[in-house]
Order: structure tokens, then C-alpha cells, then sequence
């Protein structure tokens, strides 16, 4: 049965290369139910390999489509790798996908570009499967590229906008940054190894030193750093907001920032034969947790503080993999997957209904007259407080009782950052939906309520962020078992866990409290944020990013620029080119030197050939 | 054996076909016939009996069979290609019947195993590329080329015979195995087969066009029609070189130490001479007629090596370059054909607003051929320098590289031309559906190969 | 094995290697077609006469078998060589071969 996992990315690419091909000449309509048809018959495939191996054995499943390049000892198969890991990220990749392909339908209708979007989308679900499906680190790899240009497409889609267009630009370099080490660390395991695949570099692991490992484990981190937006490569996240909000569900939010989770999860053998690594990557999960939650307390732009929280959901799950609960950060993957997705087309549904406004200070009461958006966001956002019983409440509970008990002081940060999110997150939603409307008169006119085709799939991510949680708790404890061997080895007793999910009640409850003071403050009292003219001290400060831009600008950006304007305007004037032309020049000159051997006269070149054969004899004679 | 006898037979019966007046059914029937011919290859392949020789004349091996695929493929596109020529013409059933006895010669080429059969091969497919040279009968350029063409070649035939005969007086066989066995038997070389090897070595460099028996290159490239120029850069340059492989595999791989020396210094001479005076020229076609030369240098490599690995990448290298080569020379076919035959570098000027489907493949076809990722022609390069590299010719493949890099010089002056050159007073090209067809199918292979070289490399497991 | 007494095979090896580079001087400094043509023919002759030494020496008919096929291409070549000679010969009024250096650099 997993044999047919080799069609799960081929109706993607199928769907890419038809729209992509045939654009104008295919009607909207057929376009749109083409792209979302593929995704959704690849999710059917996915679903029956899911159920299949629920009832099988749930061995790993090594699926070769071919040979691809063998040259001396190195080779590398195009091969699809099936195990519950990866079968998960299927899931979740096709199914979320299908969702917002359906979704974009509705909200880039009137695109003139809504061909190349959908084409795109495809591409980028294509890719996506590479990344999660390859057995080997090649595969994947293609995959990560690949979904990093699909992801500056798709940023920079409406490019005749400067901004956005350089937004785009800065995702790419900021990913740059992070493939450079995760290349690295590819080429590093397979000098220590001699292989790229998983299966062999993990039965190998053993025999690398762990100074080996562990700069192997750290540089493919950094790749994870800037695919999954981690200080100090989140930047280009934010920014990413500048893409159409379907993008920014189905590739900022549910699955592309998630690859680094899950190549992190998936070299968890690794991992675990390396505490510096994990330790880094504990840390820079939790501070970038705690970093990009503040920011989220005073941004004003509805999509740049989902966009600060995913950031900080992020860091939650890279958290949770540093702590050695690998199984727990893939759990908050899907969870956050679903409603982080149902947030974004939420605030796609609210910017599509507001005529692309999206500060939410101009917002507020839109419950009733968005009332499908509203119920579904409300459900969406209380899964992300941690809600009892939403999604979010399994896995965010799991993550700080695996930290408390494996990394105590990363526990106590990650509840404080719990406590955070529910708060930025209440004024979100407050400010959005309650309270009066703060808009202009025009705006007010037109509010309507989404067509189905965009309230649809917030109705079924809804459905999953509230049940989803439940529903899969069992089966990732069973089947997932990553990095089990650490677990093993500092067991936690059961009466500790059992105290620890009581500490849980309290963070919880506390996490409600949160939200009813951001409701006493947002609502009752009805405050609002300061205009940007208003704004002062930290406010101003958080609210510009701590001006981690202008850092970087003014520490890397501009001292680059200078070297650079150096290096162009003097070094390579003086020096580079004439040492390029000086060649060339002497190529030429040697070139037409040694043309003139080429007379044209047939007795002279038989005369060379018989003197190049007493050229041989003499070679051979005094060699 | 049977794709030989299919081609014999489809020559015959293209040579009489316009007795009968079948004038129309030539071409489809070639083209069915070629399509056959690879049906038969991919039956034969990895089924055939390795003991089995015909006569101690020939053995169908795999070499043979994925040399006689590649050979095949590639003369399926160039009659597609030159069909619009040769139509033009009074004697096309002639022409056609030519190139197909060539390509009988090519076969024997890639499956001899006696030097017998490696003569009458070489013989067979050069007596007909010497007339194809020389097609264009009023034309001055083309006498001359078929002339200095005929002349040379009839020269290096004498010196391989030379050759052949010591070799015979040494060995007392023309055999290629029995040859083999009496070099495993002999402690000490004797004068009379060094003298042999010698003069069999020069003869196969004249025919792969390597330094410094190059010299009929450039000219002959140059002055025959640009579709005999298509076929000799592709399917004469394959042949030869799969020839030369062959004979030293088969028969004086135990004596590597005697000549590798000579061929070191060959391939590096064939390099570095090639790369270089191409980067002088200015007519486009001499360009590439020099740029062949360096390539086969880089051919030469795989000959210098010597080992499965080698052959693995030849095969590919020569698959790669034939892809490239049939798509640079149909552009270079079309734009010389409405410019009166000439094709200096201005003519390309500004080819992408005047053609982009022309373009764009030339485009492909030479960055392939300058060795830039992903396409064919960079891992052709790269296999070939990993063997040789694996087996100690660092500085080889140090010279290798560096005469790349010249080659990248001289591509980009042509792809330069075609992007950012004024196309005044130029004509813009209406191609046929044929032509069109054939462009972008080629320009596919050579991303494709380039994508999956396992595939083609695949082909081949000695 | 020596038919004619006194004659031994290294003096046949001697003779065609003369004829050889007989040949191969004429076709290097010679300057009209044909005598080049006829220079080639002498090497191939000199080919031929040594592989039917060898094939005394070897007591095989393998060699003098070759020598037929030799035979039989040279007649080839040269009626294809002739033909070219005659289409230069009726475009430029000449046989001479230096007057065919148009194509050169």
C-alpha cells in the first residue's frame, strides 16, 4: 500500500505543469478546481496509507522511484521514506493545503494573477512533499530549496509593489543564511558517514565522534533557524506577511516554517548524541518564544502579530525538541497547524470583508455582521490560549510538562511565554471583534460575510482545532516514538507527571485570567492602541520591533554595503578586472598565435601529423 | 546483430526505393525504421549472450548496445532535422542512403572484436561522409573540405593499416582477444607491436580529431554543409571515439603503462589547442568545430582511464554531447540557411526577440556544452573528472578545467550575441513544426539527462 | 619459413617500410592530386605486401584474407577520390593541391 505514496507528489506537479503550461487558456474556475482536485487526491492517497498502516505493523517503508546519480562511492536513490513521521506531515501538508486551496479560490478570484497563484500553491505543495517524503538528506534538501523559492514567489506575488518585492527578497537571503549551514551539515555527515540517508547515517551515528556530531547537529540547526524563523533569523517572517493571507496560512504558518521541526525530528537520532545541540536549540526555541511574544503585545497590524505568535509557536516546538520531547513539538506542529491556519484565513476573511484594511485599530465589533468568521476565529483562538480541551491545550501542556520535567527553568519560561500568548492574543481578538467599530463609514457599508468557498474551510479547521488535539493525543503517544531513547534512560515516575499535569490546571486557569483582563481592558474599558504618532517609551520601542531591523540594518546591512562598494569600486576595477581581461587579452593573443598552426595547406598538416607520430615514438621511446 | 542487418536493410532500400518511385516513403520509412532499431536495442539489452561472437568478428555486449542506442537516437534527430535539405535536392534517396551506410559503418564501430571488423567500420563510415562532405558540388569550400577530408582520412587509413600489419607480424592475429592473451603471455615487449600501437594510436587520434592530428577538423567542419558538419560532430565523433575506446579496452589495457604517457599528453594538447583557438574565432561554425576538438580531448580522458567507470562516462559524455551538438547546429543550420550559407557571430545578433525557441535551445545546447550545472554537459565533465581523478590525474584534470573555463569564454561570446546583440536588417525565422519540435524535445533531453544521469549511465554495466 | 632461400621476413619488413615512406613523402611534398593519390596507393601496397609476409611467417590465411578487403576499400577510396578530384578539377581548372587552402585560421 505505501508503494503508493509515489502518486502523492506527482498530482501537485501535475496540477503545476497543466496550469502552469496552459494559463489563460483554462477558465478560472477549472483552474481552481484543478489545483485544489490534486491536492485534495493526493490527501486521498494520504489518508488511505494513514489508515493502512494504523491497522499494519507500522514498520518504516522505503519507497525507490530511481537511481539518481551514482558516482564512485557516492549514491544517492530518489526514494520516499514512509513512516509514521512523515505520514503525519502528509496529513497534515494535503489536508491544511487542500483547505486553503479551496480557500484561495474564493479570495483571489479577482486576482488577475490567480492562474500563477494557484499554480504556484501546487508547485509549493510539491516541494513541500519532497522535503517530508525523501529518505536521504538530498531529497530533503531539494525539497527545502524548493520550498524557499516557492515561498519568495509567493511573498513577492504582487511584485510590482516595492515593499512587498523586497520582502521577499529579504526571506530568501535570511533562508540563504540558513540552507548554507544546512548544507554544510549535510556535506559533514556524509564525510563522517559516508552516506546521506537516514536509515544508514542513523545506524552509522554511533561511530561519529560527538565534536563531530555535534557541530553537524548545530549547523543543521541553523538551517532550521532561518526556514523556521528563530533568532536571529526570524525577521524575514513579518515581513512575509506582504504575500496574499492564503500564503500566509498554508506556507507561514501550517507547513513550511514547520520543515525545520521537522528535520530537527527527524535526525533526532542525532540530536540525542549531542547535548551541546540540543541545549542550543532549547534555548534559542524558548528565547525566541519569549522574544517574539512581547513584540506581539503591541503591534497593530492583524496579520503581523499572527505572524509574531507563529514565530513564538515556533520557538515553543523547538523548545520542546531541545528538551528531547520530539513527539510533543511534532504534536504542537499539527495542532498549531490547524489553528494557526483557521487564524490566518480568519484575518483573511476579516482584510477581504474590510477592503484589504489591516490595522486593527480601525477595527472592532465585526462579530455580528462576520458572524461565521467571528465563531470560527473565537474557536481558533481559544485552541492557541490552551483553552481545556481545545488542540492546543494537549499539546502546549505537553511541551511545558516534558521541559518542567527533563529542563526545569525552560519550563518556567515557557509558561511565562504561555501566559503572554493569551494575552496578545485576547487583545487580538478583542480589539478585532468586539467593542464598537472604529472604521471608516465605507468600510462599515460594505462588511459582508466571506463567500462559502472561504468560509468552508474555516469551518472545518475549526472542527480540528477544537477536536484535533483530542483526538490525536493517543496516537502520537503510541506511534510517534521519537528519541525514545533518552526517555527511557531518565525515566520521569509517574507521580511527578501526575503533579506536573496538576501544575498545568493552575497555568491554564491562569492563561484564562489573562484573557479576562485583556477583556477588562479592551472591552469594558475600551482602550485602544496609540496611534503611531501617540505612541512612546517601550510601546514605541516593541512596537517596532525592537528595531531589530534597524540593527541589523546598521550592523550587517550597511558595513556589507561598504565592503561591497569597496570591493566593487576599487578591487575589482583594479584588480579583479585586469587580472581578468589580462588573461583574457592573453588567451586571445595565444589564441591567435597558435590559429596561424591551422594553414589551411593539406601538405603542411600531413607533414604535422607525421611529425606528431615522431613526437609519440619519442615520447615513448624516452619516457 | 540485428539492428546491423535492419540498417543494411534500410539503406538498400532507401538506395532503390527511387527506382520504384517510392520517392514519398523514405522518409517515414527511415524514421520508423530508426524508431525499430531502438525497439530492437532495448530488447537486446541485458539479454544478449556474451559468448556469442559472429565469426570472432563482432559480440553484441553492452557497450555495443548502448553505444548503437545513443547512435541511433541521435541520427533519428538529424534526419528529422535535415530533412528540409536534403528535399531541396535532386539525389535525395542518394543522400539518405549514404548517411545510412555510415551509420552501418558507426555500428561495427561500437561491437568489433577484430581489427578486421574495426578497418572495414572505419572504411565504411568514412567513404560516405567524404561525398556528403563534398555535397554541395558547385561550391568551392565544400571541394575543399571533401578533398582535405578524403586526403587525410586516406592517409590515416594507410598508417592504421601499417599499424594492423605490425601488430599482425607481433601477434600473428587480428583478434582482439587472442591479442590481449599474447600481451598477458609476453615478459618483454617486441619492437615490431610497439611500432604497431604506435601507428594504430595516431590513426584513431586523426579519426577522434584529437592534437596534434586535428588538423582536418576545423577546415572540413567548416566547409561542408552544415548538416554533414551535424553528423560528423555527432554520430562520425561518437563512433570513433566508442571505436578507440573499445580497442584499447578489449585488447592493450594490460599494457596501460606503454602509452598512457601518450595519451596524457594528447588529451591535454587536444584541450588546450582546441579551447584556445576557438576563443579567436569569429564564425560561429568554426567555433564549434574547435570546440569538438577540445571536447574529444576531454573524451580522450576516459580512454586514458580506462575502467567501467570510464566507459560509463564516455557513453554519457558522448550522449551529452550529441544532444547539444544536433541542437547548436540546427540553430546554426537555420540561421546560416537565410544568411547565404554564412554564420558569423554578428548573424546571431539579437537572435531571442527574432526567434526565442531557437535561441533559448542554442542557449541550452551551449551552456551544456560549456560544462554549467544542471544541464548534460556539466556532469559529463564532472564523471569524467571524478575517474580520472580517482585514478591520480590531478593535473590533467587541473588542465581539464582551466580549458573549460576558456570554453565558457567563447559559448557565452555566442550566447551574448544572441541576448544583448541589435538585430538590424536580420530576418526573423518561421520554423517548421518538425523543426520546432525537434528544438524543444532536445532542449528537454538535455535538461533531463542532465537532471537523471542515471539513467543514460545506467545503459551501460560491462 | 623462408620461400625464397636467403630472403627472411625482416627483409620484406625492410622493403615495405621503405615503400612506405615513399609514399608518405610523395603525398607530403608532391603537389598535384593524382601523384598524391598514387603515393597513397603505394602505401597501401606496401601495407599489403607486408601483411602477406607476415602471413608466410604466421602460416595463416588470415592476413592475405585482409589483404583482399585492403584491396578492396583502396579501389573505393579512389573512385571516391577521383570523383572529388574531377568536381575541383571542373570548379578551379587545376589539380594542383595547394591552390585549396581557403579555409584556414
Amino acid at each position: 500500500m505505501e508503494q503508493l505514496v509515489k502518486f502523492i507528489p506527482l498530482f501537485p506537479l501535475i496540477g503545476f505543469a497543466i496550469i502552469g503550461l496552459a494559463n489563460r487558456r483554462l477558465s478560472k474556475g477549472v483552474t481552481g478546481v484543478l489545483a485544489t482536485g490534486s491536492v485534495l487526491a493526493s490527501f486521498a492517497i494520504a489518508v488511505i496509507i494513514f489508515m493502512n498502516r494504523l491497522g499494519g505493523d507500522g514498520q518504516a517503508v522505503t519507497v525507490t522511484l530511481f537511481d539518481w546519480i551514482t558516482a564512485g562511492n557516492f549514491s544517492a536513490k530518489f526514494s520516499f521514506l514512509v513512516d509514521n513521521l512523515s505520514t503525519m506531515f502528509l496529513l497534515v501538508i494535503t489536508g491544511v493545503g487542500t483547505l486553503i486551496h479551496l480557500y484561495s479560490i474564493g479570495y483571489m478570484h479577482d486576482d488577475d494573477g490567480f492562474r500563477r497563484f494557484m499554480s504556484y500553491l501546487n508547485l509549493f505543495i510539491f516541494f513541500m512533499l519532497l522535503l517530508v517524503l525523501g529518505d536521504n538528506y538530498l531529497v530533503m534538501f531539494i525539497g527545502w530549496e524548493g520550498v524557499g523559492l516557492c515561498s519568495y514567489l509567493l511573498i513577492g506575488f504582487w511584485f510590482k509593489n516595492i515593499d512587498y518585492s523586497s520582502a521577499a527578497k529579504k526571506a530568501f537571503v535570511m533562508n540563504r543564511i540558513g540552507d548554507l549551514g544546512l548544507l554544510l551539515g549535510v556535506l559533514l555527515i556524509f564525510t563522517a558517514t559516508g552516506s546521506v540517508t537516514y536509515d544508514s547515517v542513523f545506524a552509522q551515528a554511533a561511530n561519529i565522534t560527538i565534536p563531530v556530531v555535534t557541530t553537524a547537529t548545530i549547523l543543521l540547526f541553523i538551517g532550521a533557524m532561518g526556514k523556521s524563523a528563530q533568532i536571529p533569523l526570524y525577521t524575514w517572517l513579518p515581513d512575509a506577511m506582504a504575500g496574499p493571507t492564503p500564503v500566509s496560512a498554508l506556507i507561514h504558518a501550517a507547513t513550511m516554517v514547520t520543515a525545520g521541526v521537522y528535520m530537527v525530528a527527524r535526525s533526532s537520532v542525532l540530536y540525542m548524541m549531542a547535548p551541546i545541540s540540543m541545549d542550543f536549540v532549547a534555548w534559542t526555541g524558548v528565547i525566541t518564544a519569549l522574544f517574539a511574544a512581547s513584540i506581539g503585545f503591541a503591534q497593530t497590524d492583524i496579520k503581523k502579530v499572527l505572524a509574531y505568535s507563529t514565530v513564538s509557536q515556533l520557538g515553543f516546538m523547538f523548545a520542546a525538541l531541545g528538551v528531547g520531547a520530539f513527539t510533543a513539538g511534532v504534536f504542537h506542529v499539527v495542532t498549531h497547524a490547524f489553528f494557526k491556519a483557521l487564524l490566518f484565513l480568519g484575518a483573511g476573511s476579516v482584510i477581504h470583508a474590510m477592503h484589504h484594511e489591516q490595522d486593527i485599530r480601525n477595527m472592532g465589533g465585526l462579530a455580528k455582521k462576520l458572524p461565521i468568521t467571528h465563531a470560527t476565529f473565537l474557536l481558533g483562538f481559544l485552541a492557541i490560549i490552551g483553552f481545556p480541551f481545545f488542540s492546543g491545550f494537549y499539546s502546549k501542556d505537553e511541551i511545558i510538562i516534558q521541559a518542567l520535567a527533563h529542563k526545569p527553568i525552560i519550563g518556567y519560561l515557557l509558561i511565562f511565554g504561555a501566559l503572554m500568548t493569551a494575552f496578545y492574543m485576547s487583545r487580538l481578538y478583542f480589539l478585532t471583534f468586539m467593542g464598537k467599530f472604529r472604521g471608516t463609514e465605507e468600510q462599515q457599508h460594505h462588511l459582508h460575510e466571506s463567500p462559502l468557498s472561504m468560509t468552508v474551510p474555516l469551518m472545518v479547521l475549526a472542527v480540528l482545532s477544537v477536536a484535533g488535539g483530542y483526538l490525536l493525543q493517543g496516537y502520537m503517544e503510541h506511534n510517534l516514538t521519537l528519541g525514545a531513547a533518552v526517555t527511557a534512560s531518565t525515566e520521569i515516575e509517574e507521580h511527578t507527571l501526575h503533579g506536573l499535569h496538576n501544575v498545568m490546571w493552575g497555568v491554564t486557569a491562569a492563561a484564562i485570567v489573562m484573557a479576562v483582563i485583556a477583556y477588562v481592558l479592551y472591552v469594558v474599558k475600551g482602550q485602544r492602541p496609540s496611534s503611531d504618532a501617540d505612541m512612546k517609551g517601550l510601546e514605541k520601542t516593541i512596537y517596532n520591533k525592537y528595531y531589530v531591523d534597524e540593527l541589523y540594518e546598521s550592523l550587517i546591512t550597511k558595513p556589507l554595503n561598504s565592503i561591497s562598494s569597496f570591493l566593487s569600486n576599487w578591487i575589482d576595477i583594479n584588480v579583479i578586472d585586469r587580472l581578468v581581461n589580462g588573461t583574457g587579452g592573453g588567451i586571445n593573443a595565444l589564441s591567435g598565435q597558435l590559429r596561424l598552426t591551422q594553414s589551411g595547406n593539406t601538405g603542411f598538416y600531413i607533414v604535422a601529423m607525421v611529425l606528431g607520430m615522431a613526437l609519440l615514438v619519442a615520447i615513448t621511446v624516452f619516457m | 546483430m540485428n539492428e546491423l542487418l535492419t540498417l543494411t536493410g534500410l539503406g538498400l532500400f532507401s538506395m532503390i526505393a527511387e527506382i520504384f518511385n517510392f520517392r514519398k516513403a523514405i522518409f517515414p520509412v527511415i524514421v520508423l525504421g530508426l524508431l525499430g532499431l531502438l525497439g530492437l536495442c532495448y530488447m537486446d539489452w541485458g539479454s544478449y549472450n556474451s559468448t556469442v561472437t559472429h565469426f570472432s568478428m563482432m559480440k553484441v555486449d553492452n557497450f555495443s548496445i548502448a553505444f548503437t542506442s545513443v547512435l541511433t537516437a541521435t541520427a533519428l534527430f538529424w534526419f528529422m532535422m535535415s530533412r528540409s535539405f536534403f528535399e531541396d535536392q535532386t539525389s535525395m534517396s542518394d543522400h539518405f542512403s549514404l548517411v545510412l551506410f555510415a551509420l552501418t559503418g558507426a555500428f561495427c564501430l561500437t561491437s568489433f572484436t577484430n581489427i578486421t571488423m574495426l578497418f572495414l567500420g572505419v572504411e565504411v563510415l568514412s567513404l560516405p561522409v567524404y561525398v556528403l562532405t563534398g555535397s554541395r558540388k558547385r561550391d568551392v569550400a565544400s571541394n575543399e573540405a571533401s578533398f582535405k577530408y578524403f586526403l587525410m582520412g586516406s592517409f590515416a587509413s594507410a598508417v592504421f593499416l601499417f599499424g594492423t600489419a605490425f601488430i599482425y607480424g607481433a601477434t600473428g592475429s587480428f583478434n582482439l582477444e587472442n591479442i590481449a592473451t599474447y600481451l598477458s603471455t609476453q615478459p618483454q615487449l617486441s619492437p615490431l607491436f610497439l611500432v604497431g600501437l604506435l601507428l594504430m594510436l595516431s590513426a584513431m587520434a586523426f579519426k577522434v580529431g584529437a592534437a596534434p592530428f586535428h588538423f582536418w577538423t576545423p577546415d572540413v567542419y567548416e566547409g561542408a554543409p552544415t548538416i554533414v558538419t551535424a553528423f560528423m560532430s555527432t554520430i562520425v565523433k561518437t563512433a570513433a571515439v566508442a571505436a578507440f575506446f573499445r580497442l584499447f579496452y578489449l585488447s592493450f589495457s594490460g599494457i596501460h603503462g606503454e602509452y598512457a604517457d601518450i595519451i596524457w599528453a594528447m588529451a591535454a594538447l587536444t584541450m588546450v589547442v582546441g579551447n584556445v583557438i576557438a576563443a579567436a574565432q569569429n564564425n560561429v561554425k568554426r567555433i564549434l568545430a574547435y570546440s569538438s576538438v577540445g571536447h574529444a580531448g576531454f573524451m580522450l580522458i576516459t580512454i586514458l582511464v580506462m575502467n567501467d567507470f570510464a566507459a560509463k562516462s564516455l557513453l554519457y559524455y558522448t550522449a551529452a554531447y550529441s544532444a547539444a551538438g544536433i541542437a547548436a547546429f540546427l540553430v546554426l543550420y537555420l540561421v546560416g540557411s537565410a544568411n547565404n550559407g554564412e554564420t558569423p557571430l554578428n548573424a546571431f545578433d539579437g537572435l531571442v526577440k527574432r526567434n526565442p525557441i531557437m535561441a533559448g535551445t542554442m542557449t541550452m545546447a551551449l551552456l551544456s556544452m560549456a560544462g554549467i550545472p544542471p544541464l548534460a554537459g556539466f556532469f559529463a565533465k564532472y564523471f569524467i573528472f571524478v575517474s580520472a581523478v580517482e585514478n591520480g590525474y590531478i593535473g590533467l584534470v587541473v588542465i581539464a578545467i582551466l580549458s573549460s573555463l576558456v570554453g565558457v569564454y567563447y559559448y557565452f561570446k555566442i550566447i551574448i550575441a544572441m541576448f544583448f546583440g541589435k538585430p538590424d536588417n536580420l530576418p526573423t525565422y518561421f520554423l517548421t513544426p518538425i523543426h520546432r519540435f525537434l528544438l524543444l524535445f532536445v532542449a528537454a533531453i538535455i535538461v533531463l539527462t542532465g537532471l537523471f544521469p542515471d539513467f543514460v549511465m545506467g545503459l551501460m554495466t560491462i | 619459413m623462408e620461400l625464397i632461400p636467403g630472403i627472411s621476413t625482416e627483409h620484406y619488413i625492410f622493403l615495405s617500410v621503405v615503400l612506405f615512406c615513399i609514399g608518405a613523402f610523395g603525398v607530403m611534398y608532391r603537389k598535384n592530386a593524382i601523384i598524391v593519390f598514387m603515393c597513397i596507393e603505394l602505401m597501401l601496397n606496401a601495407v599489403n605486401l607486408l601483411l602477406v609476409a607476415f602471413s608466410r611467417q604466421w602460416n595463416g590465411a588470415d592476413a592475405q584474407v585482409f589483404v583482399f578487403f585492403v584491396m578492396a576499400v583502396a579501389a573505393a577510396e579512389v573512385a571516391v577520390g577521383l570523383a572529388i578530384l574531377m568536381m575541383i578539377y571542373r570548379n578551379t581548372g587545376t589539380t594542383d593541391i595547394n591552390v585549396l587552402n581557403k579555409l584556414k585560421g
